[in-house]
């Protein structure tokens, strides 16, 4: 598999954003998680197969800048509108993990005639009091990667430990991990910016909205955002179909790339997904 | 230089195994653990204490703002202060709260802070801290990303309905007002004095030059280990061209004064050992939400020190490693003048909050401490940097201008409790 393309794109307002962009075939826009998009790895290089992915970085992730232009989070989503227009992309396919799911989401309510198919994967957004969406901003990392992971040995989740030791030991890092963490901690108040401190922000009112058909992906061991989630996007959303995956945490991609990233190209494809 | 009396106002009964059940004093702490009657009690202890420190003639008393845990238990610093203006005679009000990104609209703090400085006769001295991330962000649900401009617009708001004497119109990103039209005013001109609490950020330095305000370093790691910080504060106020007058420092400085050396660790302890094992008890996944630091000062804090936080604290230490370090200040009353006349003069600051009531203290110990520091410590600080104008201080009324609180009720009483039908 290709490394993606990366290029800088002038959005205005000091808003400079990163794509990166690999593949060929019909457009899709990938909204990517808290997390960014550290590797082209898991399930984009599969959709890269199937699709010109183009995965831009909000401002605070990669080489993104211009978080200061972006108030609230209706201007988070016309900003994701903004780099549609930029990059060309008529009426494509988008897929969003997480925190992309919900601007994925809202995207599709905003303006149903813009988006052709919509997948959504383990959106945040909603809220129920009976089980509230673990607070992503109040854990250590050591603690917040049983939530995040079915399988917590898992090379992703190990990873994951790895940056959580890193930040609990002093005095002794390189300069590449300082930038490292620092660049985590700009993504980091990226989505704190929009999500603090509960992540509802009435997308639920919006739903009905909603025209593009609909796949909502879930991981059956999701202990972040419960599956119960998923049932809700199905019923609020005309004609979603759940399509819920086994040995799958919140990180489906990270955990299950290959019956997700199947599931992503068929559905995308206009198959029925298996 | 001027001497405070602060209180942090502690909860008095978190169990001995408390850190093995909890994972921190703060943000989700089950309230259970909170008892209203011993809080009632508890409440009135500790402004016994303040009351104390103002009539054995301390320059301030002073109250702090934290929400959420069983550190400091003054989620409403204005109550304190409110009490203590009645109750106090001489001594400044040091309100170090209000987090002023926190009220909506901000105006209030703008007028609590005015009722209270009209009340005590001018003895207002209004702290603007930003608040920790626990407070602002986990317990009140401030968006760490937007708290400090928040925090910007909140000050120049009330700034400015202070200052005002017509209504005017505002119109900011977080607070629209159509009519600010501030009542009462404050008696101090422009307005108080402002301190505002900081712990090294680059932005809070600046913040301070900018507008002259005090710059406080509220630790408890000692003044030791505050010497970096505190140098690079007054390097910094030389490069920005500004005096370097020590009253635009003042330092936080826990203390325990008892007869002798031996006699103090064998009072106080039990009750330093409560506070740096128990109340400082924190969890590092609440301790800093995504945004709420700077990027440099995300940056210094990672190279320097981020993350040995248990260990700057105070955690784990014995009695004669925390008064080495100087976490505490303890001892003699001579054993304190030496260690405090070299704590200002190292540190260059003309301002020392003492913390004299630390941990599970009770108001006896308290209180000795008080009366030893007052009368055998105080007087020979005082003098230090008295050659500099104190520009951080309240312009208080003269005292013959001054309400008497209570003093009229005899009178009053006679006249409204008269006989019906006798002239008034």
């Amino acid at each position: 598999m290709s490394a993606p393309a990366s290029r800088l794109v002038d959005l205005g307002q000091g808003r400079r954003i990163e794509v990166l962009s690999a593949g060929s075939g019909a457009p899709l826009l990938f909204l990517h998680g808290a997390g960014g998009v550290p590797q082209w790895e898991g399930v984009l290089p599969i959709l890269s197969s199937s699709f010109t992915v183009h995965a831009p970085l909000l401002p605070g992730y990669g080489q993104s800048v211009g978080l200061e232009a972006l108030d609230d989070h209706f201007d988070l989503f016309f900003h994701c509108f903004d780099v549609m227009e930029a990059l060309g992309l008529e009426r494509p396919y988008v897929v969003g993990e997480s925190l992309g799911g919900w601007i994925a989401a809202e995207m599709a309510a905003l303006r149903p005639k813009e988006i052709s198919r919509l997948a959504l994967a383990a959106p945040i957004g909603l809220w129920r009091d009976a089980a509230p969406v673990v607070d992503i901003f109040g854990y250590t990392t050591h603690e917040l990667v049983p939530f995040l992971f079915h399988d917590t040995t898992c090379p992703a989740a190990q990873m994951m430990l790895g940056v959580g030791a890193m930040l609990s030991d002093k005095d002794d890092r390189t300069e590449a991990q300082v930038e490292f963490l620092l660049a985590l901690g700009r993504g980091f108040k990226t989505a704190a910016k929009f999500l603090f401190p509960i992540p509802d922000r009435g997308l639920e009112r919006r739903l009905h909205r909603i025209t593009a058909p609909t796949l909502v992906v879930w991981g059956t061991e999701d202990r972040l955002v419960q599956p119960l989630y998923g049932k809700i996007f199905v019923e609020k959303i005309r004609g979603a179909r759940l399509l819920t995956i086994p040995k799958a945490g919140h990180l489906i991609c990270a955990e299950q790339p290959e019956p997700y990233g199947r599931a992503l190209v068929a559905f995308g494809r206009g198959e029925q997904p298996r | 230089m001027k001497l405070s009396w602060f209180h942090l106002m502690p909860w008095r009964w978190l169990p001995d195994d408390f850190r093995d059940r909890y994972h921190s004093v703060w943000v989700d702490l089950p309230n259970r653990l909170y008892d209203p009657e011993r809080g009632h009690r508890l409440y009135n202890e500790y402004l016994d204490m303040l009351e104390y420190a103002d009539q054995m003639g301390f320059d301030a008393v002073g109250v702090n703002e934290h929400h959420q845990n069983a550190y400091g238990m003054m989620p409403s610093p204005n109550i304190m202060a409110g009490a203590l203006a009645r109750r106090t005679k001489n001594a400044m009000l040091l309100v170090l709260g209000n987090s002023i990104a926190l009220y909506n609209p901000p105006i209030r703090v703008a007028e609590e802070f005015a009722m209270l400085d009209v009340i005590s006769g001018g003895r207002l001295i209004a702290g603007f801290p930003v608040g920790t991330s626990m407070d602002t962000n986990y317990c009140y649900g401030e968006n760490p990303a937007t708290l400090r401009d928040k925090y910007h617009e909140a000050h120049d708001l009330i700034i400015k309905a202070w200052a005002e004497r017509e209504p005017f119109p505002w119109n900011g990103k977080y607070t629209k007002l159509r009519y600010v039209n501030l009542w009462p005013q404050p008696i101090q001109k422009p307005h108080p004095p402002i301190w505002v609490p900081g712990l090294g950020s680059l932005e809070t330095w600046d913040f301070c030059l900018d507008h002259d305000y005090n710059y406080s370093y509220l630790s408890f790691s000692g003044y030791r280990r505050a010497q970096k910080m505190m140098d690079g504060y007054w390097e910094h106020a030389v490069k920005r061209g500004k005096s370097e007058n020590p009253h635009r420092g003042a330092f936080f400085q826990q203390i325990c004064v008892s007869d002798t050396d031996a006699q103090c660790e064998q009072e106080w302890w039990p009750h330093v050992d409560y506070f740096f094992n128990r109340c400082l008890h924190l969890y590092p996944g609440t301790s800093g939400a995504p945004g709420y630091m700077s990027e440099a000062s995300l940056r210094a804090g990672i190279v320097a020190q981020v993350g040995n936080t248990s260990q700057n604290m105070g955690m784990n230490k014995t009695w004669k490693e925390l008064c080495e370090q100087r976490y505490i200040v303890a001892g003699s009353p001579a054993t304190v003048r030496q260690q405090l006349e070299e704590l200002a003069k190292s540190l260059r600051v003309g301002h020392l909050a003492i913390g004299a009531h630390i941990g599970s203290a009770p108001i006896e110990l308290t209180n000795r401490s008080t009366y030893l520091f007052a009368t055998q410590v105080m007087p020979h600080l005082r003098p230090i940097f008295s050659e500099y104008e104190d520009i951080a201080w309240p312009k208080a009324l003269p005292e013959e201008k001054r309400a008497q609180p209570g003093a009229q009720s005899a009178a009053v009483k006679t006249a409204a409790e008269r006989k019906v039908g006798a002239a008034a």
